[in-house]
């Protein structure tokens, strides 16, 4: 009797979560002309269609390079940073922390506003460079976070050591810190890749002719189409999401660092 | 620990100098403008902002949807949750899994679902039509109601996240011990689970809350220009009519509603202790 309750809550409370993606996967397998659940019979046009939109491949490409290297650059800068805040006793170390964990806390919107206005207008800055710029603001508190964590289990005495037996501090960093903390990297890595990849608000101001981020491109489309397209996107982007959860779980139980 | 503190200062600092000049300082210039007309430091900004009728509403409509929407999740998360934290641990996992999956994709995704569900040829408004309820599609679109729903879809896992990391840690026994000895199960829930998951609550309150209050996806596309919010409003401001001093007004409305809904509920918790 418990047991049904207990699974009636989790169900319907599943339902509601989950739910949405089932109908958003079959309303984009829709053969009729316009979006409607349930579908007018079954077809994988929509899907194909997708690949066939120039703006949709343009800004896939787009937020798949911010996404990258907005990351790899945000890794740059956090991984440093991470270690010193773990391993230096560095004066001000909490405003360090603060400062960088900042544009978690301010939301998207004004973040992007203030920085194409105070930053990147005033600097004369193209708008691929400055929506580069704010990706890596936005995965930056992510990269320090997550590489701070596997750093803190790390025992300092093993890089001691290291030194001790004649390596430089660069060295021991290269070779005993960082094949410690690579699951942390990549954990951080994979988080921030999501996270820059899906983010809207931070790159709603970012725009200009024929530079958009994907999210942004699917919204402007959604103002002038009502066909099924989006649905087919939304899916494959959803299935693209879970195959990099999927396999960066498999790899490196990544859901230990999040 | 290293002592070289100039050392330690040297790999810190590329990041802190990032986010402060990409970051704090375009922010902080932003939330000043609204303090300034005509080169002096006034309130008229906020005075102005308040005065007209429309911003009120949109002030006052975000207020309400964000507090409803982390209201709502702690009813439900603290249901799910204590079911999932009795699950066996397979299928606790599993649950979880699920729970957490739709964190992962886009909230364009999870929105445009609402849109399919919601919509005049959506399910709902099939299944009213199709049971005669109504001879023609109900408008579901664009009121706060889509809205309220789409938010709570996107923040209820962060509620469930945190409450069930927070029971955890409530031993397993206390509760059995307390059905035994009589209590009912209200009181077992404001005696026992609500003092010893307030931290959960605290957390998960204020993801869910700030989350509501800052997403702009989901009431740009479920509410749209109906159903404005506070983050749909600081786009229109900048957007339509140019107006930066509103757009900081706005900034900084949010800003101080995260924060105090933060220390709100601290203080709620601790009062509760």
């Amino acid at each position: 009797m418990k047991h049904v309750a207990n699974w009636s809550i989790l169900g319907l409370t599943l339902v509601f979560l989950i739910g949405p993606f089932v109908i958003i996967i079959l309303a984009g397998a829709s053969a009729g002309q316009n979006l409607a659940f349930p579908p007018e019979g079954l077809s994988l046009k929509w899907y194909a269609k997708v690949f066939t939109i120039e703006s949709f491949r343009a800004s896939f490409l787009l937020s798949m390079e911010l996404a990258i290297f907005g990351t790899l650059m945000a890794l740059l800068l956090g991984v440093p940073a991470a270690y010193a805040l773990n391993r230096y006793d560095i004066p001000g170390a909490e405003t360090v922390r603060t400062v960088v964990a900042a544009p978690i806390i301010v939301p998207g919107i004004i973040v992007g506003l203030a920085l194409l206005r105070y930053f990147v207008v005033p600097l004369n800055m193209t708008i691929t460079l400055a929506l580069f710029l704010a990706h890596t603001a936005l995965v930056l508190p992510y990269a320090v976070r997550v590489v701070s964590s596997s750093m803190h289990n790390l025992r300092a005495d093993m890089e001691e050591a290291a030194v001790l037996l004649g390596c430089t501090r660069f060295q021991a960093f290269i070779k005993v810190v960082l094949p410690n903390i690579r699951g942390g990297v990549l954990a951080a890595f994979i988080l921030g890749f999501v996270t820059s990849f899906n983010q809207v608000p931070v790159s709603l101001f970012l725009s200009g002719p024929g530079v958009r981020t994907l999210p942004i491109d699917m919204l402007a489309y959604m103002e002038i189409t009502f066909d099924p397209s989006v649905a087919a996107l939304s899916a494959l982007l959803a299935f693209m999401s879970l195959a990099i959860v999927f396999v960066a779980e498999r790899l490196l139980g990544f859901s230990r660092y999040v | 620990m290293f002592r070289n503190t100039r050392e330690g200062l040297a790999l810190a600092l590329p990041a802190a100098i990032f986010a402060m000049l990409l970051f704090l300082v375009p922010v902080g210039i932003l939330l000043s403008e609204a303090f300034r007309t005509d080169g002096s430091w006034t309130l008229q900004g906020y005075i102005d902002f308040f005065a007209s009728p429309l911003n009120r509403t949109v002030f006052l409509r975000s207020l309400k949807l964000g507090v409803l929407v982390a209201a709502t999740a702690a009813v439900i998360g603290y249901a799910a949750a204590f079911c999932i934290v009795n699950l066996s641990p397979g299928s606790k996992g599993r649950v979880f899994g699920l729970v957490v999956l739709p964190l992962m994709i886009s909230p364009v995704a999870r929105t445009y679902a609402w849109i399919v569900i919601l919509g005049r040829t959506g399910i709902v408004n099939m299944a009213i039509t199709g049971l005669g309820l109504s001879d023609r599609p109900i408008r579901l679109l664009f009121t706060e109601t889509a809205v309220f729903l789409g938010l709570l879809q996107l923040f209820l896992p962060l509620m469930i996240i945190s409450l069930v990391s927070a029971m955890e840690n409530i031993p397993r026994d206390v509760i059995p011990a307390a059905r035994v000895l009589g209590a009912s199960w209200p009181s077992v829930f404001l005696k026992i689970i609500l003092p010893l998951t307030r931290e959960g609550l605290v957390i998960g309150g204020t993801l869910v809350f700030t989350g509501a209050l800052t997403a702009y996806i989901t009431p740009a596309i479920l509410g749209g220009s109906k159903v404005l919010m506070l983050e749909t409003l600081l786009y229109q401001k900048v957007n339509v009519s140019n107006d930066f001093v509103s757009a900081g007004v706005i900034a900084m409305i949010l800003i101080l509603m995260s924060f105090s809904a933060n220390l709100l509920l601290k203080r709620i918790a601790t009062v509760r202790r």
